[in-house]
């Protein structure tokens, strides 16, 4: 056995004996979290009118701009950056 | 009242699929029986509520990206999407796995370049939420092995659980989004960000991770050994501290229950 195997072995060990505070924590640690309500697998809109609309939904998408919580999104580049 | 050439059926329904997604088609309209109502008119009832209840579905799984575009927005980027990718089943929980590429090249929200990892993230949120919560990983379950045998150990991740990484600081970014989230600005130049997405009893949950523990997390994912994913942790970064990591991720219950009792049988040749 290597020196770091017996490191990364005592490691590993001494994390399932970590005082029983230090594994709470983990437990409390800031999570965000997303509950849902049950989602209808044949949902239906609101209303059934909601489908009667003359107006074709499609076509106007070049001319929308986001207007949402994205206002409080600020800095960086408009250009996306991958990695 | 002329009486055309009916469709065959594989036909009419290739038809009815295309008109859904966008496209006129006279020869469909021409075999619907139209009285007070238009054939036409009638037809474009289908296809305005399947593009409500799709993106009404894509707005719940999305409800992040919703947040943050808007409705008027979001409802235009879905129907784009709805006309290129119908769903191929009908649970509509499980519609939408090909958004966040979409997203990622729809052109309107170029100006937002996060909008991609925010949907990716909402997408795992949503995989994760309808994922079992079965049993977790104990530290009792390591207990009864040798420790010199767990660095050999390869253990699993259980369904629904995904790592994100992004460029961007994308947990303030979501936190943000929320309801009632507080006014405050999110930086988006204060830097990357790994999400560990979790499946717990009766939610699904993210956690942020530093770069040594996602390269560990992301390792064991790949189902290399222990050792490995520590030594990967450490090259990631060299603060990485191993005990501490596993504590804590064993605590999350990020980790799968073995499936037969862990130590018995042959071990993997460590490497």
């Amino acid at each position: 056995m290597t020196k770091t195997r017996i490191a990364i072995a005592s490691a590993l060990a001494a994390a399932l004996v970590l005082p029983v505070a230090a594994q709470a924590q983990g437990n409390t640690e800031k999570c965000y979290g997303i509950s849902k309500a049950g989602k209808n697998d044949c949902q239906t809109a609101t209303s059934s009118c909601a489908g009667t609309s003359k107006k074709d939904a499609q076509g106007d998408a070049w001319l929308s701009v986001p207007k949402g919580a994205c206002e409080k999104i600020v800095g960086g580049k408009l250009t996306a950056a991958k990695g | 009242m002329q009486n055309p050439m009916p469709l065959a059926l594989p036909d009419l329904q290739a038809a009815f699929a295309a008109h859904v997604a966008g496209g006129d088609r006279a020869d469909l309209a021409a075999a619907v029986v139209g009285d007070s109502i238009s054939a036409e008119a009638r037809l474009r009832i289908y296809r305005h509520h399947v593009a409500y209840s799709l993106g009404s579905a894509l707005a719940a799984t999305f409800a992040t990206v919703h947040a943050l575009v808007g409705e008027a927005f979001f409802r235009s980027m879905a129907q784009r999407f709805i006309g290129q990718t119908l769903p191929t089943q009908p649970v509509l929980t499980e519609y939408g796995a090909g958004f966040p590429a979409f997203v990622a090249g729809y052109e309107p929200a170029a100006s937002l370049p996060y909008l991609e990892d925010v949907a990716r993230l909402d997408w795992a949120l949503n995989v994760a939420f309808h994922s079992p919560a079965d049993r977790r990983l104990t530290a009792a379950d390591l207990a009864g092995i040798a420790p010199e045998r767990l660095p050999s150990l390869s253990i699993a991740v259980p369904a629904g659980t995904a790592l994100i990484g992004s460029c961007y600081p994308l947990h303030r970014i979501w936190n943000a989004s929320q309801p009632g989230a507080s006014a405050e600005a999110v930086d988006l130049s204060a830097g990357r960000a790994n999400l560990l997405v979790l499946r717990r009893a009766d939610d699904a949950a993210f956690i942020v991770l530093d770069a040594g523990e996602a390269a560990f997390v992301a390792s064991v994912v790949e189902g290399t050994s222990l050792e490995i994913a520590a030594e990967r942790a450490t090259s990631a970064g060299p603060s990485f501290d191993l005990s501490t990591a596993f504590a804590r991720l064993l605590a999350l219950e990020a980790f799968a229950a073995p499936q037969q009792k862990l130590g018995d049988g042959p071990l993997k040749a460590p490497g």
